[in-house]
């Protein structure tokens, strides 16, 4: 009979680097910072820098290039990337109609590009350690859809897709990978007359307010440390907007 | 930190909510059936033993109210964890245990969640965890009874989810896979294999290649009961290895 594997410890900070994009404002920033409270030496990859991280590097994520010698810079200077966090995105509300195909492109680069160009820097590594941890920021509009955000709902939904596959590939590995799915949140993301904002809006909301991009992080430190057994798992703190 | 009501905290998962909410600061009121004590464990974690068969509203309202009496609080963290489970071919199973394990999985978190949720208002805010299952997303053969109490729970999680946000009561649910539990001796009887080759079954189709240690689900089950997630609400945890991924 196989031998049954044994249940890992909880992948706590101790030390190890965790990788977060998009990390100069947001729920990025608000990762890197409850990382780093648990004991993470963190590094963040925005194309502005990121004050909260202990090591904060240039990066555009769709560009696989800037990606690969990013990583391996923070790989050489820190030590092996115990977890990786892609937070990077932009987002934008326009009419299908109007999506041009260069913010289509765009749109797809950064936020599932983003996400397999961090995916393919630093998995190998984890997959030979035998542990590690990928969390994918996703949105509660890739499971629900919007009326003006096609391109946005589509890359998210392709991360949501590429990561339940990635999570099957690497789970023999003991590398867990998963996403969280907020929904709107309370960042830089929504101007101040978004309508998102709108007290209209949030009434709607069986929890009736935005997400903070702090609950946003424990939920992803969950899924890095103690979910242990979360692979593929897609984790909406959305106020409800998507039940 | 609240009072943290665990049901059916004599089984193997409910034992480990208990030590989990316990070392996170709660102070825990365990119930389970009269017939399976849980005092001891309750001395050990200085909460309070509650037992009742959760199945009988009745005895769940005089339970929560003793609780709350007890502890000299309301209970602001409900973990419904108490289950029945059979196994029997659908055509062959026994009508009223069919109807038991309905009524004590499903029923049993209606019992007590509606007893709870008077005082949670009281206290401006709660968070009840419910515990399901994966086999309520994807059914499962010979398990019909305990598959739509599973189903059912899901739905009470998203439909109370809407229901009692605006209230601040966050309602979630955990669906965790075949945990390694003494219950596992209740798959392998009726699969006529023994334990250790029921693991090895229900672990071959589980992409982390293993199944889950309670401990894996009650971590997932604290984060459900923290209430610095607000806006977590109606959503289904699923921790499963990555086998089942995000169905419903």
């Amino acid at each position: 009979m196989p031998e049954r594997p044994e249940r890992p410890e909880s992948l706590a900070g101790q030390g190890r680097v965790a990788l977060v994009t998009g990390a100069a404002s947001g729920i990025g920033a608000a990762m890197v910072r409850e990382l780093s409270g648990r004991g993470w030496t963190t590094a963040g990859l925005d194309l502005s820098p990121a004050p909260d991280a202990d090591h904060s590097v240039g990066v555009d994520v769709s560009d696989p290039a800037q990606v690969g010698a990013a990583v391996r810079r923070i790989e050489r200077e820190l030590g092996p990337v115990g977890a990786a966090l892609c937070a990077a995105g932009h987002y934008a509300i326009v009419p299908v109609s109007d999506i041009a195909w260069p913010e289509w492109r765009r749109m797809l680069r950064v936020h599932l590009g983003g996400l397999v160009n961090v995916c393919r820097a630093v998995t190998p590594g984890m997959v030979e350690r035998g542990e590690g941890a990928v969390v994918a920021v996703a949105s509660e509009l890739a499971i629900g859809g919007g009326d003006a955000e096609a391109h946005y709902a589509a890359a998210k939904g392709a991360v949501i897709g590429f990561v339940r596959s990635l999570a099957v590939e690497l789970g023999p590995s003991g590398v867990r990978v998963n996403a969280v799915a907020p929904g709107p949140t309370d960042t830089p993301l929504l101007p101040p007359e978004s309508p998102w904002r709108k007290a209209s809006y949030l009434q709607t909301l069986p929890a009736g307010r935005l997400t903070s991009a702090e609950e946003v992080a424990l939920a992803a430190a969950y899924l890095v440390e103690d979910g242990t057994f979360c692979a593929g798992e897609v984790l909406s703190p959305n106020a409800g907007a998507v039940i | 930190m609240a009072v943290a009501l665990i049901t059916g905290a004599g089984g193997g998962l409910g034992a480990a909510v208990a030590r989990r909410l316990a070392a996170d600061g709660h102070l825990v009121a365990l119930n389970d059936h009269p017939d399976r004590s849980v005092a001891a464990l309750a001395a050990e974690l200085d909460g309070v033993a509650a037992p009742a068969d959760v199945a009988d509203p009745e005895a769940v309202e005089a339970m929560v109210a003793d609780v709350e009496q007890r502890t000299g609080e309301h209970v602001g963290v409900l973990v419904a964890a108490a289950a029945h489970m059979t196994m029997a071919p659908f055509a062959a199973h026994d009508p009223d245990d069919w109807w038991r394990i309905v009524d004590v999985n499903l029923g049993g978190t209606f019992a007590c969640a509606q007893a709870v949720l008077p005082g949670m208002v009281e206290r401006g805010g709660g968070r009840m965890v419910l515990v399901s299952s994966e086999w309520g997303l994807i059914g499962w053969p010979d398990a019909t009874a305990y598959s739509a109490s599973k189903a059912g729970m899901i739905a009470l999680t998203k439909s109370l989810g809407r229901e009692l946000g605006p209230l601040g009561i966050a309602v979630n649910a955990v669906a965790p896979s075949v945990i390694d539990t003494p219950q596992l001796e209740v798959d392998a009887t009726a699969a006529g294999v023994s334990v250790d080759e029921i693991r090895e079954r229900y672990a071959a189709r589980v992409p982390l290649g293993r199944i889950a240690a309670p401990e894996e689900v009650a971590a997932a089950i604290a984060l459900l009961a923290d209430d610095r997630l607000p806006t977590l609400v109606g959503q289904i945890l699923h921790v499963n290895g990555g086998t089942t991924r995000s169905r419903a």
